[in-house]
């Protein structure tokens, strides 16, 4: 598996950390996950497996069935949003497919029989929507869709049903959270019809100031309209956290800010022990500090990188072995202070 | 802003309900939100799709136990799974949850992608209304060169639909 998006930066790239278009689709004739048996979940996957050639003219795609997968890769991939934290549970009858650079991901038998996801650097939506739409038509060529002319693409849950569509994207609010407007800013998009969540999706808790915010109704308006709506809200979110940013930059603030930046990078750089919660906290701060140029010499996309690594699944990965609670802190502060290295 | 309800503690909870096009505003304290069950209606969808049902929607007579021909799912079962179990039961539960789809997305009927290629005729059909409307935008501003182009379109859609 290849670069990932986390690794690259995009458009409005030192707020918006990526963009997700996901489209839930299920075939007609199969009942849904929840409710298919064995053989009819079967019949899905063996469907699915044919899909790396449906879309070779597109892209290089792998099929995985997920009971074939370790639970560390599965892990693995749910951290860096490739699949939800339920798909990586009871993994009979699941699969993914994911293409080289980690872009586009399709996972098979979730609560859907599709989702296809494709995930981009910084704020892309429309263009993440035109590589979804893509690969839905290429899928479509082969497969008979469950859809209702009056009612859109039929989905397990109703409050998919529609375009099946969801668009999200991730923002880094720092600034906003340090000046306490964080609460405001958000409860304000949640009038707008959208919906704020936490950095793993429905439920996930928020860790280093990062956010999702997504669509919250998926029928009665085009896919483009309701991207446009989310796309002209998260401008004015990344507004105000630009004005916040400057406010931090202010003569009577510089210092205080500068010194943030310092403790944390002084922590991060000196613990011996160190929670993914904490860690994610401080490298929030220090990825601010590198944004206002209160830090030189740090490398924005490392520090970006190293937030998905000391996640538990990609440290066992990097060290090699399953670790005992206890030492995952030791060792996540080991690799932060070996990274921070300037 | 003080709680609309308890009129104590300060709202913090600012709740927007649009349906059917009418807007409704409440700005609650925590607790009476909590207490009112609004706040519960963002964070968790399985209680609303539970509670929906419970309402008079039916006449305030229980519905008539009905179950879907394919893959024999039940109302009842539906409140338990919070899913449908498959594409069928969107038409057989159809009248009762045309005012759940719009309560949840403010509409009942889809604006968007139609499948390319199951549905090609429908897609012209969609590209023709558009058009239309457009062609009646360009008239009232009296651009009829533009007209006459999209009249154009709008016929080679036609013949295309008839084959």
């Amino acid at each position: 598996m290849g670069e990932s998006w986390i690794k690259k930066d995009g458009p409005e790239g030192d707020i918006v950390l990526g963009t997700r278009i996901r489209l839930a689709r299920n075939f007609a004739e199969i009942p849904f996950p929840a409710v298919a048996n064995r053989e009819q979940a079967r019949q899905v996957l063996q469907q699915a497996k044919q899909f790396p050639s449906s879309l070779r003219q597109l892209t290089n795609v792998k099929f995985y069935e997920l009971a074939e997968v370790e639970e560390l890769e599965r892990q693995i991939l749910m951290e860096k949003h490739l699949i939800s934290p339920e798909h990586t549970q009871n993994t009979n009858g699941k699969g993914v497919i994911i293409s080289e650079h980690e872009d586009i991901s399709i996972m098979v038998n979730e609560e859907d029989h599709l989702r296809i996801q494709v995930l981009f650097p910084g704020l892309q939506l429309k263009k993440a929507w035109e590589l979804a739409n893509q690969v839905d038509d290429l899928i479509e060529a082969n497969v008979k869709y469950a859809f209702d002319p009056d009612i859109g693409y039929l989905t397990a849950c109703p409050s998919n049903v529609g375009t099946g569509m969801r668009g999200s994207v991730m923002l880094h609010l720092p600034a906003l959270a340090r000046i306490n407007q964080l609460g405001n800013v958000l409860r304000s998009v949640s009038h707008f019809g959208l919906v704020v969540r936490g950095l793993y999706g429905e439920g996930s808790e928020s860790f280093g100031n990062i956010y999702q915010i997504s669509n919250q109704i998926s029928l009665g308006h085009s896919e483009l309209d309701m991207l446009d709506h989310l796309a002209k809200v998260a401008e004015q979110v990344i507004n105000s956290e630009r004005q916040a940013r400057q406010y931090l930059l202010q003569e009577q603030n510089r210092t205080a800010s500068e010194d943030q930046v310092y403790r944390a990078y002084g922590i991060l750089t000196n613990a011996r022990l160190i929670t993914t919660k904490e860690a994610l906290k401080l490298l929030s701060t220090i990825l601010l500090g590198i944004d206002l140029a209160l830090i030189p010499d740090l490398e924005r996309c490392s520090v970006k990188e190293l937030m998905v690594e000391i996640r538990e699944a990609h440290l066992q990965k990097i060290m090699g072995q399953s670790l005992p609670p206890e030492e995952r802190d030791r060792l996540r502060a080991s690799l932060i202070r070996e990274r921070l290295k300037r | 802003m003080l709680c609309e309800k308890c009129q104590k503690q300060a709202a913090s909870v600012h709740v927007t309900k649009i349906i059917n096009g009418q807007k409704t505003e409440m700005h609650l304290c925590q607790n009476c939100a909590q207490s009112l069950g609004e706040f519960d209606l963002n964070i968790d969808l399985p209680n609303f799709f539970a509670s929906f049902f419970d309402h008079s929607h039916f006449g305030g007579q229980i519905a008539q136990p009905k179950a879907c021909p394919a893959c024999k799912l039940t109302l009842e079962d539906f409140r338990q799974l919070n899913q449908f179990g498959c594409s069928e039961c969107y038409h057989t539960f159809r009248k009762e949850i045309e005012p759940l789809l719009r309560r949840l997305h403010g509409s009942s009927s889809h604006e968007g992608k139609i499948p390319a290629h199951a549905y090609a005729s429908l897609s012209i059909e969609r590209q023709i209304k558009m058009l239309r409307e457009k062609l009646q935008q360009v008239i009232s501003i009296e651009n009829y060169e533009e007209a006459a182009r999209i009249r154009d379109q709008i016929r080679a859609l036609e013949r295309q639909a008839q084959g």
